[in-house]
């Protein structure tokens, strides 16, 4: 390099280091960021693309239902503006998009994000900054523990390995000769099910007879299936997503084994899932899981229910197909929706990130109509999950069925 | 500029007697095994119906590069695209069989255009093309969910759901025809390049094109009829997945990566490779799977690409592709 | 002239941060990393003629790196960046030695494969590298550190490629790029070269890993690491122009802000709009400048001087 690059170079190098100190030394100071007297600005990453992206009706419901209340004069008189990212599950993408939000367009609170690892890479950066991230759409129990270290992250729907006690304490009582297989997904989504599956046996996890894991990148569970009936279980539980589900269910009845008893996580027991086992051969009939909110096919007199399909039918049109076919995430999407709502309103007449965050802490309502009837959204200083109660339900009528409730509305599952 | 022109090669036919014989090790092997256990049966056969989707689409892979001595990145993406085209066109009323039959026209001539269009101009260098493919991929991912949206979709499974039983084994007719079609595929394949002037002209146009061009074969047209047919196996491929994977736009992804691995071990060159390296590829990794304790569900894709790097490394060629002699 | 160009850039690197916000600082950091991550690309395929679609996976493991010396050893962030830079430089080394027995598409395989694998190496060692869940560095930076980082590693690793490249190293690696035989023949001993090639492109990319994974707020995990990570480096090296250091730069802005602009495209829409139109782009680029910008510049620059030359008055 000639000289004059060198001086060039060395006088850039002073410049940048100058300039670090310089911006610094400036601290920005603003008011609440993102409410305004007629607007609250809120927005929130989701996999719009790529592998997960079968969740995107659940943004497009809870700004359906924003839409509706700012019909109706929104809260307090503002309107809630939804920003919508997209992320594709992708943690490098969540956090620029997290940092847009927060430092380009100064939302007011990040909402209802989606997924785990998004929602990990992105708390440290949210809570330092102390920006509520709220509502999070994952059922990881990590938020519901972290209220010291991350006071501005909270979820809502029930945790995943209280969901898995649910079916142990259940197999415990009911089945005690069983010998269970599990079939889970091989990430912490689907280890953390496995645990808390073991966790509610008790002394009947000596019964499980085989754990198979299979990978996101597998299509096909075929060869864990046919592991696990090799090993003798007659009672078979699944913690995956819907297309490994709705797999597993098939294969199960492809290679003639008809295990007596069936269970499958919440997340995969969407109506449209389970018709189309039905369709590919599956036995449906009995298999177990659990649900939370209310359902759009079983329960159509609820008045949740009602006002669910008057929100599709005028302020996402888009949606009314897989309403019909029970897509419980669209009423997932509103419940969510509807418990924010309810936070803001309980937030004073001037919301602060701060008082919003109160509210959340100190949830008690019975009210939401999208939940299942009876389940109460409640946090206090020692319970930073909205919802712990959760019922079963068992499908019946194969291939046009449903899935009915069974026993009663289960307490405290974790 | 871009220094990576094509080496002249000479072309020798090996027939193979060590690989033969290997395979005829293995299928004893097999079935000795299955009788023996009734475990192993069922997942060799498992394997078989797994594999036989990598061989679809490995076949299509196969198909372009040795028409056109390119890999097509794309490949997976557009098997995927042209499954909607058909799921599309059952919405629209027509049969499942109607549908098939007609989605692989569409196919067909969708690639053809994509070569001409996209290809063609910078068919010389092999970097060029490959990001070319690529940006097919993302394009093609992009406008089909622009058009269908991401969520699951689901077709009529074209073989029904009867199961057949020997022993205890289960052999569901799903998994038959897609064997059967893969096969069938093959067997085309083999009588359109060995018997008809077309498949001559396209072996020419792949092997020689300078001296093609000189006898009147019209080079640049069997490329693109090569990848018509490329596409057109693509959609088979992408149809015989559905019933598995459903449709989604990432149904293909996972096996695009299999079906590498799976061309390379048969022979990039080689259809049959195509379809005998999926099977061997399926029936192995669940074998490995069932008896190996090690190998977990985490390293199934590592293990697929650890095959395809041996091969790579010990006879990159593959078991049926033939040796290439590079001159200077 | 050039060496004008250079400092008037590093200038307004410098001073740029000062007029952006803080989200625009976090764009500008990732036009950083995949500048260094496709001038080290380029070194591999521009200048030796080795092809490779995995890049993604050397990123992995120096990202992997940065955060494990962090997370359990606390060591200072920038002292990792070297760690990162010599352990991957010895990755690519053992990849490069097999390497050697291929070429061409069998190579492109062979680096892809890599690309698809490496990611699934933390779920199955879920104990150590994170799983799933990730492993996180024991504390967060700000934009405008990671601005300052990660731009200076690019003026530094620009210098060092640029003093590789224009001494006996580069003209062995432009000969072998342009007949291995040849080179062979004249006494380049390839082995070494096609190695070392190797192992410094991938040194690169694991620094630009390390800071992909300091801009991801210090959070690795498998997810950030897939396919298209790798697919997108080689695109940026080819708009850039391959064999040439000079069109790195707007390889790097095309990587790092298409997706910003394509997000706004009429009719299409958000988020698939961002696909469409990057594929499209991409192609077209490939189609209409095959080398590149830096072969876009060459020729304008050959096209300016012939316009001196032709010109009476200039003389």
């Amino acid at each position: 390099m000639g000289r004059k690059g060198k001086i060039f170079a060395a006088v850039a190098g002073a410049a940048l280091v100058a300039g670090i100190a310089v911006t610094a030394a400036f601290g920005a100071h603003h008011a609440t960021p993102g409410i305004t007297a007629t607007e609250i600005k809120i927005g929130g990453t989701f996999p719009l693309t790529g592998a997960a992206s079968l969740y995107k009706t659940i943004p497009a419901a809870e700004k359906a239902y924003f839409d509706y209340v700012n019909d109706h004069g929104g809260v307090n008189g503002r309107k809630i503006n939804f920003e919508i990212l997209d992320d594709g599950y992708d943690p490098s993408r969540t956090v620029p998009a997290a940092t847009q939000l927060v430092e380009k367009d100064g939302v007011f609170a990040v909402f209802g994000s989606l997924g785990t690892a998004p929602t990990l890479a992105t708390w440290g950066y949210l809570n330092s900054h102390k920006v509520p991230q709220v509502l999070v759409a994952t059922g990881d129990s990590y938020w519901g523990f972290s209220r010291k270290k991350y006071p501005w992250t909270i979820g809502w729907q029930p945790d995943y390995p209280g969901e898995a006690k649910v079916y142990g304490r259940y197999i415990a009582a009911k089945i005690p000769n069983a010998k269970i297989g599990v079939l889970f997904q091989n990430d912490a989504y689907g280890k953390n099910y496995y645990a808390g599956l073991r966790v509610g046996l008790g002394e009947a996890k000596a019964k499980i007879v085989d754990a198979e894991s299979y990978d996101a990148t597998n299509p096909s569970v075929q060869q864990q299936i046919i592991a696990l009936r090799s090993k003798g279980a007659d009672t078979l539980v699944v913690f995956a997503t819907p297309v490994p589900t709705i797999t597993a269910l098939a294969t199960a009845k492809a290679v003639g084994w008809t295990p007596t008893t069936t269970f499958i996580n919440n997340v995969s027991a969407n109506r449209l899932f389970m018709l189309s086992a039905a369709s590919k051969g599956a036995n449906v009939d009995g298999v177990i899981s659990t649900t939370y909110t209310a359902s759009s096919t079983t329960q159509k007199d609820l008045p949740g229910v009602k006002l669910a399909q008057a929100l599709v039918n005028q302020y996402a049109p888009s949606l009314q197909t897989s309403f019909a076919a029970g897509d419980g995430n669209i009423i997932y999407g509103f419940g969510v929706a509807w418990t924010f709502v309810y936070a803001l309103q309980h937030s004073g007449k001037n919301p602060t990130r701060a008082s919003l965050m109160a509210a959340l802490h100190n949830l008690n309502t019975s009210k939401n109509p999208f939940v299942y009837p009876g389940i109460k959204l409640q946090t206090s200083a020692k319970d930073n999950f909205p919802i712990e109660q959760e019922i079963m339900i068992k499908w019946a009528g194969g291939g046009t069925g449903d899935w009915q409730p069974v026993g009663k509305l289960l307490n405290g599952i974790r | 500029m871009l220094g990576l022109a094509k080496r002249k090669t000479a072309v020798t036919t090996g027939a193979s007697l060590p690989v033969l014989l290997g395979l005829a090790a293995a299928t004893i092997f097999l079935v000795v095994g299955s009788i023996s256990s009734n475990i192993f049966a069922q997942q060799t056969v498992a394997g078989l119906s797994q594999g036989a989707i990598f061989g679809s689409l490995a076949l299509a892979l196969v198909l372009i590069y040795r028409a056109t001595e390119v890999i097509n990145f794309a490949q997976g993406e557009l098997a995927m695209a042209t499954t909607y085209i058909a799921y599309q066109l059952t919405l629209w009323g027509l049969s499942y069989w109607l549908s098939f039959f007609l989605t692989l026209v569409i196919a067909f001539v969708l690639g053809a255009v994509l070569q001409i269009v996209f290809i063609r101009p910078i068919q010389h260098s092999v970097i060029a093309v490959v990001i070319v493919t690529v940006g097919m991929f993302i394009l093609i991912d992009g406008l089909v969910t622009w058009k269908w949206g991401a969520d699951l979709k689901f077709m009529q499974a074209p073989f029904g759901n009867a199961v057949y039983h020997a022993g205890s084994v289960a052999f569901p007719r799903q998994d038959i025809g897609v064997l059967v079609v893969s096969i069938l595929s093959v067997i085309l394949l083999w009588v359109l390049f060995q018997f008809t002037k077309l498949g001559l002209a396209m072996r020419a146009a792949a092997l020689r094109p300078a001296a093609a061009a000189l006898v009147g074969v019209r080079v640049n047209w069997m490329l693109a009829i090569g990848w018509g047919l490329a596409a057109l196996l693509g959609a088979v491929a992408g149809l015989m997945t559905e019933p598995t994977t459903f449709l989604q736009p990432t149904m293909m992804q996972a096996y695009l990566l299999y079906a590498f691995a799976a061309a390379v071990l048969g022979g990039l060159e080689s259809p049959a490779g195509a379809v005998i390296g999926g099977l061997a590829l399926g029936v192995f990794l669940n074998l490995i799977g069932q008896y190996v304790g090690l190998a977990t569900s985490e390293l199934r894709l590592p293990i697929a690409f650890a095959v395809l790097l041996i091969v790579l490394l010990i006879k990159p060629t593959g078991l049926f592709g033939r040796r290439q002699v590079r001159r200077v | 002239m050039k060496y004008a160009v250079i400092a008037i850039a590093a200038v307004a690197v410098a001073l740029l941060p000062f007029g952006l916000s803080g989200y625009h600082q976090g764009l500008a950091v990732y036009v950083a990393i995949y500048f260094i991550a496709i001038l080290g690309l380029n070194i591999l395929t521009g200048y030796t003629g080795q092809i490779s679609i995995g890049h993604g996976a050397f990123m992995a493991i120096g990202g992997y790196v940065t955060v494990i010396m962090s997370h359990d050893h606390h060591t200072n962030l920038i002292a990792t960046l070297p760690v990162s830079f010599a352990i991957t430089f010895a990755c690519g080394v053992l990849v490069g030695i097999p390497a050697l027995r291929l070429s061409g598409v069998y190579l492109a395989l062979a680096t892809f494969a890599l690309a698809v694998s490496v990611p699934q190496l933390p779920l199955k060692f879920s104990k150590f590298l994170g799983g799933s869940n990730g492993l996180q560095t024991d504390h967060a930076v700000s934009h405008i550190w990671l601005y300052g980082v990660s731009w200076s590693c690019a003026a530094i690793l620009f210098l060092v490629g640029w003093l590789l490249l224009r001494g006996r190293i580069g003209r062995a690696f432009r000969a072998i790029r342009d007949s291995e035989v040849a080179a062979a023949s004249s006494g380049v001993a390839l082995p070494i070269y096609k190695t070392f090639a190797f192992g410094v492109s991938a040194a690169f990319a694991g620094v630009a890993g390390s800071l992909f994974v300091l801009a991801t707020n210090g959070f690795a995990q498998p997810n950030e690491f897939a396919v298209l990570l790798s697919l997108k480096i080689l695109i940026g090296a080819a708009v850039a122009g391959l064999g040439s250091l000079w069109g790195v730069a707007v390889g790097a802005l095309f990587i790092g802000l298409l997706p910003e602009f394509s997000a706004s495209v009429p009719i299409i829409g958000s988020s698939h709009g961002e696909d469409v139109v990057f594929g499209l782009i991409v192609i077209l680029v490939m189609l209409l400048l095959p080398n590149g910008f830096a072969g876009l510049l060459a020729r304008l620059e050959s096209s300016f001087k012939t316009a001196i030359k032709s010109d009476p008055q200039a003389s």
